[in-house]
């Protein structure tokens, strides 16, 4: 197994007590990778004051 | 020469309340397509026959006292089945609630029955609305009502087929990466997602509290409109809900797009489309400027953001609320279902953290930069023409069926991390006869707008309208209307 893969087996199973159910499972769980790499590319996006509240806020401010 | 079963909402609503049908009669209609059609569907879950004629007798009954209790009076209806009604089966489209019985009724069906409807029957879904297709193991695969082998799209598979095949005058769907859209586009129907926060979700099942959507699918924009009007609003029992006054959507529909600036995107939602798709586009937007709009093709910004951070959001709740049975009855999913939420349970906090919190600054960048530009986006609902339910059946494909699966829902999926308003028309067909859908997006609080533009298309086009090939052999009776 690849060791990204048993990784992330590893630790749903440590965190959480889940096993993979099944070989979908454990590919689409290697491709946490390509997720891995799309926060890299984002890195340095989020600002201090970030916070989830502000959506509800923002849809308000930008609607019609 | 129209059919009952053939009306729209409204038309089906109105010959109720002008006495040129009874509910019965409607009733009637849809049933006989429903049995003609639905053995080869598959789109219901269950239905309650008994209970929805009481019920149409009842609206009759008051009918002749002149007691209407609104402007759905009289008109059947079904829903995607995890719409909590007190008593009623609900089963998520999951084995793991397949006897569950809820003990509450959903604000939205309370108040589509207050308006005069009842609802039938409980609709065929991905499992816990958990897929772009239709494919459901604990009930059998929804299929297209334009060619059974293609998928319906998902994750409102029945409530997309059962309009479609005019067996069901409109259907609550939700969508939470494109959920009501893509069974719209994919039936060839129409179909809303609402802001997020303008509709209610109490008593309806959660797979995301960040992204959870509930709108109707109907035959026309117009439908969608009454249905719009009646389940937009707070609710004191989803605090989530918007206190941001409801317009009389239907009201707002008058053909007039003059002035209206189209973006059509030039970045991600082209992407590798189908050549009949962009064809289909074209001519959608060809018709909107026939009609005074302009077109303008844009970049859009934060796409990366958009979509990369849409994809934690809701994969990470829909594994959190699961947690328990992913432990102990993981073997009752679909592979599908337990597959794509396994991955959830790795994704740091961080990363979920981040992806709320740079979502009100994503919607403020992008929509002050392209909503200063034009009014609405235009964009294909799907990108390719639609694939057979072979072909993105992960459960039994090869590996790499998972990127066919995927790919159905990536244009509407950004509008969920959004929080946009948007809506799917169908503008053509395919090769293989299958619809093609136009999605319309707008600001935050903009329904009146995509439903206005909608309106307008289908006011000089007549795809909507058009009867599936699965309804050739019904032969549906009922007062003939003209």
């Amino acid at each position: 197994m690849d060791p990204f893969e048993a990784e992330v087996e590893a630790t749903i199973a440590r965190w959480h007590g889940i096993v993979a159910p099944n070989d979908p499972a454990r590919r689409m769980a290697a491709d946490l990778i390509s997720t891995i790499r799309a926060f890299e590319a984002l890195r340095g996006t989020l600002v201090f004051e970030d916070e989830p509240a502000s959506f509800e806020a923002a849809l308000h401010d930008t609607k019609e | 020469m129209v059919g009952l079963a053939d009306l729209s909402l409204v038309e089906a609503a109105d010959a109720v309340r002008n006495g040129e049908a009874t509910s019965m009669e409607l009733l009637d209609a849809c049933w006989a397509n429903l049995d003609a059609a639905n053995p080869e569907l598959n789109a219901t879950i269950w239905l309650d026959r008994e209970g929805a004629e009481q019920a149409a007798r009842a609206a009759d009954r008051a009918v002749k006292e002149q007691a209407w209790l609104g402007p759905l009076h009289g008109v059947p209806l079904a829903h995607k089945d995890m719409y909590y009604q007190a008593g009623r089966l609900c089963t998520c489209g999951s084995a793991l609630r397949k006897d569950w019985r809820p003990g509450v009724t959903a604000t939205v069906i309370e108040k589509l029955h207050a308006a005069g409807a009842y609802a039938f029957g409980g609709l065929n879904m991905a499992e816990f609305a958990q897929n772009p297709t239709g494919h459901n193991r604990a009930f059998g695969d929804c299929h297209n009502p334009w060619n059974p082998p293609y998928i319906t799209g998902g994750s409102s598979s029945g409530s997309g087929a059962s309009v479609a095949a005019r067996f069901n005058y409109a259907a609550l769907g939700s969508d939470t990466g494109g959920s009501i859209r893509l069974p719209a586009a994919a039936c060839g129907v129409t179909g809303i997602k609402p802001t997020q926060t303008r509709v209610s979700r109490f008593g309806v099942m959660p797979l995301s509290f960040s992204a959870d959507n509930v709108g109707p699918l109907a035959r026309t924009a117009r439908d969608c409109a009454r249905i719009m009007t009646l389940i937009a609003g707070h609710d004191p029992r989803d605090p989530t809900s918007s206190h941001e006054p409801v317009p009389d959507y239907e009201a707002t529909l008058d053909g007039d797009v003059r002035g209206l600036r189209i973006g059509v995107p030039s970045t991600w939602f082209l992407d590798e489309v189908d050549a009949p798709v962009l064809d289909a586009l074209e001519h959608a937007l060809a018709v909107l400027v026939a009609r005074g709009a302009t077109v303008h093709r844009i970049a859009l910004p934060m796409m990366d953001a958009v979509t990369t951070y849409g994809s934690i959001i809701s994969r990470v709740e829909a594994a959190t609320i699961h947690a328990q049975w992913m432990r102990e009855r993981a073997g009752e999913y679909g592979i599908h279902i337990s597959g794509r939420m396994y991955g959830g349970y790795a994704i740091p906090a961080a990363y979920y953290v981040e992806a709320l919190a740079r979502r009100g600054p994503v919607l403020r960048a992008f929509a002050n930069e392209v909503f200063a530009k034009v009014d609405v986006l235009a964009t294909p609902t799907i990108r390719t023409c639609l694939p057979t339910l072979a072909d993105t059946d992960i459960d039994h494909g090869p590996p790499g069926t998972e990127t066919k699966f995927m790919a159905v829902s990536a244009n509407t999926r950004p509008f969920n991390y959004l929080g946009l308003p948007a809506v799917s028309v169908n503008c053509g067909f395919d090769p293989s006869g299958l619809p093609i859908g136009l999605q319309i997006a707008a600001r935050p609080f903009a329904e009146a707008r995509v439903l206005k533009v909608a309106d307008a298309y289908q006011r000089d086009t007549e795809f909507h309208m058009r009867r599936p090939p699965v309804l050739d052999a019904a032969d549906a009776p009922g007062v003939i209307v003209a």
